[in-house]
This record gives C-alpha cells, structure tokens and sequence, in this order.
C-alpha cells in the first residue's frame, strides 16, 4: 500500500495482468481542456482515477479582493464559458440579497429567456462533445450549428458571443432590442423543427446505445456523498433542481418538469439532458407570451456596495447548483467570494463512476458529466 | 529538410538559378500556408471559439486547417487557446518542443498576449504566451471571434510566403527581456507617441481655427435625458424546509454551545428577524463540529445529505471554515461555521509558510469532502485532521505560501496601477 502514488489507496488486484499507471492530460481531446487524469488499470479495467486539478487555477477568488462587486461578474463569465449568462445570474442573485435590491418583471422575463437560451447553448454542446467524443464526427457539427444561432441572438443582445457580462443587480446591462422577440420565436420554431431530427440521428444510434448503456453508474448514494448536482445527480434519481426547490427570479410561476432518471448511467444522462433542452423549450415559450413592458432594471445605484455580512445565492446553471459566496464588511471591494462550481463536485465523482470499467469508458464517462475545467479549478 | 537549405548556396552563383530558388521558395510556401495544421489544445474560453470556427457556421476548412491532429507530432501550427498557468507553462513548452519544425504558433486572446483579465493582482498565470514560446500571430480578444482567428490565420499565411530557403525556417526565440523592462519600454514609446499626437493635434486646431469651412457649424452638446429606474421592493420569500427555530432547536440539542453568526443572542425574535432568503448560518465549537454534522446528516428530521461546499474565510485574526449543507429532500440549507484561532506559537517568520489552524475533517461523512477540503488546505494553510489524502489540490507541490490569506504576497504578483 504504501509504494504507491500520492492519491491511490485501491488495495492490488491479483490477477493475470500487471498493474500500470496511464497519465491522462492535462492536454488530451477528451478531457475538454487541461484536466489531468492519473488512471491505475490492470489489463484494460480500470482500477482507481485520481483527478490533479489546478492546470488552469487562475486565482479569480484572490483577484476578486481587489476588484468592486459588479467588475466580479466578468470573472463569473470566464469561469463556465459554456453557461457564462448563468453565471452572470449567479452572482446577480447574491449581490442582489446582499443590498436588498428588487428586479423589475421585464427584467426577470429577460433572464430567464436569456438563461434559458443559454442552456440550450450549453446541452447542444454536450450533444455535440458525446457524440464527437464517442467517434460521431458529424454530431459535432450538427451540435454547433444550432448553438451559433443562440449566439447570434447573445450577440444582438449583449454585444459578446460567449462572455456576455449581461446581467446587473437590478436588471440588466442594458435593454433587449425590439427584435428580441421576434428572433427568439423564430429560433424557437427553427429548432422545433430541428432538434427531432438530431434525437433521432443519435439517441437510438447502436454505437452510442452500447457504449453508454450501464457504463459509468453512479448511485443516488454515491452522487448524494460526493455533491454532485445538475443533470449528473439527477440521472441517478435525485430529484433536485434548483429552479423547482428553491427557486429564484420568476421560476415559480412557472410551468415545466425537472426530469429525473434512476439507472445513473451514461446513457441516463445524455437522455435527461435532451428532456432539458425540451423543457427549457417549453419555458421560453410561456415567457414570450407573458413578456412584459417597463423598465429593464431597478434603480442604479453608483459605486456599488454591499452592508456588512455574508450573502449566499444558489442557482441551477447547466452544469449544475452555482453558488455564490460573498462576505462584505462594508467597502468597496467584497472580502472574500466564492465559488460553488457544480463541475467539480461531478468530476470528483469520476472515480466511483470510472471504478471497474473499461480504459476507453472513461471517455464516455467524462464526456458524460460535460465537466468544464476553468469552473473548478477557478 | 537538411538538404534543402543547401539549394541556394548551390544555384544563387548559377546564371539564372535564383528563379529557380524563388519557384522552389515559392511551392514550397505554398504547400505549406495552405495545409496548416492546428494541434487540438485549448485550455478555457477561447478554445470554444477555436471550435466554433472549425463548425459548419465558420468552417475552417476554408483555410486549409480543418485538420485537428490530437498528437502534437502530427501537427505544424499551435493556436494557444486559452490562459497559461504556472502549472500549465511546462506542459505547454513540451507540446511546443514535441511539434516538428516548421512549425507556427498563434497566441489567441488577452490572456496569450499579456494576461488579459489576469495580469493584474494575480499569482498564478503566466503573462502572455511569448514568455512560454516563441509566438508568431497574436489575435486580440477576450475570446477573439472566428473571424478573428481566421484574420491572423491569413496573416501568418502571409508571413509563411515571405519565407525562403536563403533565409531557412528557424524557431524563433521567445521574449528575453524581463516584464517589466518591457512594460516600461512600451509606456515610454506610448507616451511619445502621445506627444506626438498631442502636437499634432495642437497644430491642426490652430490651422482649422485660423482657417474654418464655409459650412462649419460649433457643435453643441445634445442633452439626452437620463432614464428614470424605479425602485424595486424585493419579493417576500418565506423560508423552505424546516424553519430556523427548528433547525437551530434541533442542533442546539447536539451543541449547547451553538450560537448565529453575527448575533449577539439566540432568542426567538433574533431567529424570526433573520432574513428569510439567506441559509442559518450557525457556530459551533471545533469539539462538536464534527459530531453536529454527523447528527444533521442522519437525523430524519434534519437528512442534510449534501455537502455543496467547503469555504474558508480569512479574518486576520482566526479563520472561518464553513460547511455548506443542502437537505435534497427537505429543501433547506445550514452553514455550519467554525471560528479557528490562527496558532501563536509560531514565530512570525514561518507564519506563511505553515499550517495555522486544524479543523476535523468531514471526508468520513461525505466522500466528496475530501477534494473541497484539500482545496481550503490549499489555498489558506488549515489542516484536516483525518483527511486521508492531504495534498495541494490547485497550486503545485513546491508552491509556497497559502494564496487566500490576507498577507499572502508572491514576487509573481503585479500590482495594478492607481
């Protein structure tokens, strides 16, 4: 026991093959940017993954000290670039609880539309990143063809394509367009139409039904233990979801499901992401018909400052539960914010799903959890 | 390509050999600027747009590039993606060496360039590429737009036809001039060129004043009316789960001592006046910190299954390690916080460099506290006793210090400006 790596703890397998060490990263196609894996095998089973994380630490939380409470929000956009809008809310939601400041309802309307979108954004990725990680090139296209529509109505919208630094406390940076509308309808129709035919393509797809079908299983125990949120925990049966259980911004009057599956599988969770997307759907849809008129944002306040104490908001991004963590003494910079990234409790789960599998799992597996590096390592 | 660079010195004296030197320059450019193929290496934001430009949308292909090898042997151009740590730098430097020669590199985005958002306040990214390897086309851009990417993928196609085998292919060399000399070597050109501007500017006054177009008008400010925001009360919410007087009764039986953080007393009217929105927010002695969280976790009334998080604060004098818990069930959230007095016996000189407070470790009660606690450890200095596996999680091995700490400083560190 004691000879071996820092991180492994698995007592020998004895078997008819040795063990060995494989690094995986931190620079590899499939880790979906500088994650590192030390993976200990026998033969072709997998006996322990050991995650080292840090290869893209960027030291946001110390920066933040020195930085005023609405300058953080850019940081939120560079953490998870594939929900950045999300984050931007994220972090919103505790400034706003910390200086008390209420939200108009177009404003409200905006987000969630704008938040929405965002996670069909993010989903399409996924899809695009399973399949292309799975051996489906043309997945990988089809993916980002619908997303860059989303990123055309970010960019009308928020000026940026992917760090959109939209939301404020209050509201937003600035109002939607007259066209917003209009456009998201439009793209909504588009992708009813569409997102059928790509379901079809590869949900039923032999290749990816025998790849991912009782490959990586994570328990509803084991998910509950290591924090995993988000689509990860919900393909192992725990019905939790932010948006339903503790809801923010105007989620409550609002109607859709949070799907939940009970085989933890990777299969479970390719498929509750595709449920999400239709969900999401459904959401914008009921914010379009309601989407009022009045002021994008509460009162601006200059030189933004939070009272004294420590404030905490909870969000569901893609990825995730997203919380913010911000203690204040009374200045202009905060004192300390943190972090809740859903991505690094779903990785450090990787090794309970990876335990036992095969080396070329492990793909599969991390394709699964859709884990972004930046967002844990911060 | 050995022999080739012989060719010039060989056919240059030869009547008529220098056109065929400039036709061999000039297919092999050729051959080269329109194959350029980009290892697949990103490492946060502006690797997703480096994807975007190789989908349907953007198409790469266009430029020849389309081909993503995933073995830096079998690549020829280097798109650094992305920021570069200090933990990353080494990495980066051997996918650079691993390329073989001729071989390009794009720095794409703020970050490659000069840090970007990170320069400033930061103890942990490299500043720009250049200081890793020798860089070819810089791309602006906090991340640069496909389009932007394919701008400086013709530019270096530009700078590939302009090679020759007179003048071989060689490397390049990365920056040897130290940050700062280069800092102020750029301030001192700027400002000169501000002044030159600012003369300029002066002369062309005076030379429109004395001499104005018939049809000019002064310009006159438009005023444009500020728009008026109201203000927004914020919705009552009303508290999820077990309310505070429960949660804290129940808790209050495992930890006589318990009190909420930032109140005085622990009455009904102070539990009532909490604000509804913001989990209770509890404290609790190191003794019984692990034995509540235990209690909380199994007791049915409570079932706090999930640990979202492990954060720890930095208040000059003591510090604060707080356990977020979440009930999936229930729906309600508790911070369960412990004040941990930084160690005096240590002399003032090893202070940031060792451990100064010690908390148990909850890694026996949930798996996924292990890593979250590694990371407290790593970044503020406080043992985990119990922790099986008490490693730095972010920083490398051999860092030193504790980032988080309010006296952490780093000869790294730059600081901004005023």
């Amino acid at each position: 026991m004691s000879n071996l790596p820092p991180g492994f703890r698995e007592p020998s397998v004895e078997g008819e093959f040795e063990e060995y060490y494989l690094n995986m990263g931190p620079q590899h196609p499939s880790t979906h940017g500088a994650l590192r894996l030390v993976i200990r095998l026998t033969g072709e089973t997998i006996i322990e993954v050991v995650p080292h994380l840090g290869y893209i630490h960027r030291g946001m939380e110390k920066q933040a000290e020195n930085l005023g409470y609405t300058q953080y929000i850019m940081m939120s956009d560079r953490q998870d670039y594939l929900t950045a809008i999300q984050n931007n809310l994220g972090v919103c939601l505790a400034l706003e609880k910390g200086a008390g400041i209420g939200v108009p309802e177009r404003a409200e309307y905006i987000r969630v539309i704008m938040t929405e979108l965002g996670r069909i954004a993010s989903h399409l990725v996924f899809y695009a990143c399973y399949g292309g990680d799975l051996g489906g090139q043309t997945v990988l296209l089809y993916g980002f063809k619908e997303r860059e529509m989303i990123h055309d109505i970010f960019e009308e919208v928020t000026g940026q394509r992917l760090t959109t630094n939209f939301f404020r406390p209050g509201g937003s940076r600035m109002d939607v367009p007259d066209t917003f509308i209009p456009r998201v309808k439009a793209f909504l129709a588009h992708l009813e139409k569409t997102l059928p035919d790509y379901d079809r393509l590869l949900t039923k797809n032999i290749a990816l039904v025998e790849r991912s079908v009782g490959v990586g299983k994570l328990t509803k125990e084991q998910a509950l233990a290591y924090g995993c949120s988000g689509p990860v925990a919900r393909a192992s049966g725990v019905n939790y979801d932010v948006r339903k259980n503790d809801p923010y911004s105007i989620y409550s009057s609002l109607d859709f499901n949070v799907p939940v599956m009970y085989n933890g599988d990777c299969y479970d969770r390719y498929l509750i992401r595709w449920q999400e997307m239709y969900e999401s759907i459904k959401i914008i849809k009921q914010c379009i018909e309601k989407f009022p008129a009045g002021p994008y944002r509460s009162k601006e306040k200059p030189n933004f400052k939070l009272p004294a104490g420590s404030f905490y908001a909870a969000s569901e991004t893609a990825k995730g539960l997203y919380g913010t963590y911000v203690v204040s003494t009374g200045g202009a910079n905060p004192y300390r914010i943190h972090t809740r990234s859903p991505s690094f409790s779903n990785v450090s789960a990787v090794n309970a799903m990876a335990k036992g599998e095969k080396i070329s799992d492990l793909v599969t597996i991390l394709a699964s959890i859709d884990p972004v590096i930046p967002e844990i390592d911060r | 390509m050995g022999i080739m660079n012989f060719v010039p010195k060989v056919l240059d004296p030869v009547p008529g050999g220098k056109y065929v030197v400039n036709m061999v320059d000039y297919v092999v450019n050729w051959a080269r600027a329109n194959s350029l193929w980009p290892l697949t290496y990103g490492t946060s934001c502006c690797a997703i747009e480096m994807m975007s430009s190789s989908m349907a949308r953007y198409d790469i292909a266009r430029f020849g590039s389309e081909v993503f090898r995933d073995s830096p042997r079998q690549a020829d151009l280097f798109i650094i993606a992305g920021t570069i740590t200090e933990k990353m730098a080494p990495a980066v430097q051997m996918l650079w060496e691993q390329i073989p020669g001729p071989k390009y590199a794009i720095a794409m985005g703020a970050c490659t360039i000069s840090g970007g958002p990170f320069r400033y306040d930061n103890y942990s990214v490299v500043r720009g590429a250049e200081q890793v390897i020798p860089v070819d086309v810089y791309i602006p851009g906090c991340p640069p737009r496909p389009e932007a990417l394919f701008n400086g993928l013709l530019k270096l196609r530009e700078k590939i036809m302009k090679e020759s085998y007179r003048n071989p292919w060689h490397e390049g060399e990365t920056s040897k001039a130290g940050e700062i000399e280069r800092w102020a070597e750029a301030s001192k050109a700027w400002a000169a060129a501000e002044k030159i501007k600012d003369e300029e500017m002066a002369a062309a006054r005076e030379a429109f004043k004395a001499n104005p177009p018939e049809d000019y008008v002064a310009y006159k400010p438009v005023r444009v009316a500020k728009e008026a925001f109201p203000d927004v009360e914020r919705p009552v919410v009303t508290e999820i789960g077990k309310s505070y007087k429960e949660l804290y009764k129940i808790a209050k039986s495992v930890a006589p001592e318990l009190s909420i953080f930032g109140k005085e007393d622990s009455s009904d009217e102070t539990l009532d006046s909490l604000p509804k929105d913001l989990p209770l927010d509890v404290v609790v002695s190191k003794e019984n910190y692990l034995k509540l969280v235990e209690f909380l976790k199994n007791d049915s009334r409570t079932k706090f299954e999930v640990l979202t998080d492990v954060v720890g604060v930095d208040w000059k004098d003591h510090f604060d390690v707080i356990a977020q818990l979440l009930s999936v069930e229930y729906g309600h959230k508790m911070f369960v916080r412990v004040s941990l007095p930084k160690d005096e016996s240590i002399p003032e000189e090893k202070r940031a460099t060792s451990l100064l407070a010690s908390i148990p470790s909850l890694s026996s009660l949930f798996v996924g506290a292990e890593l979250k606690e590694r990371e407290v450890y790593d970044l503020f200095g406080i043992k985990f006793e119990g922790h099986p596996d008490l490693r730095r999680l972010f920083m490398p091995e051999d860092f030193v210090g504790y980032p988080l700490r309010k006296d952490f400083t780093h000869p790294h560190i730059l600081k901004k400006p005023v």
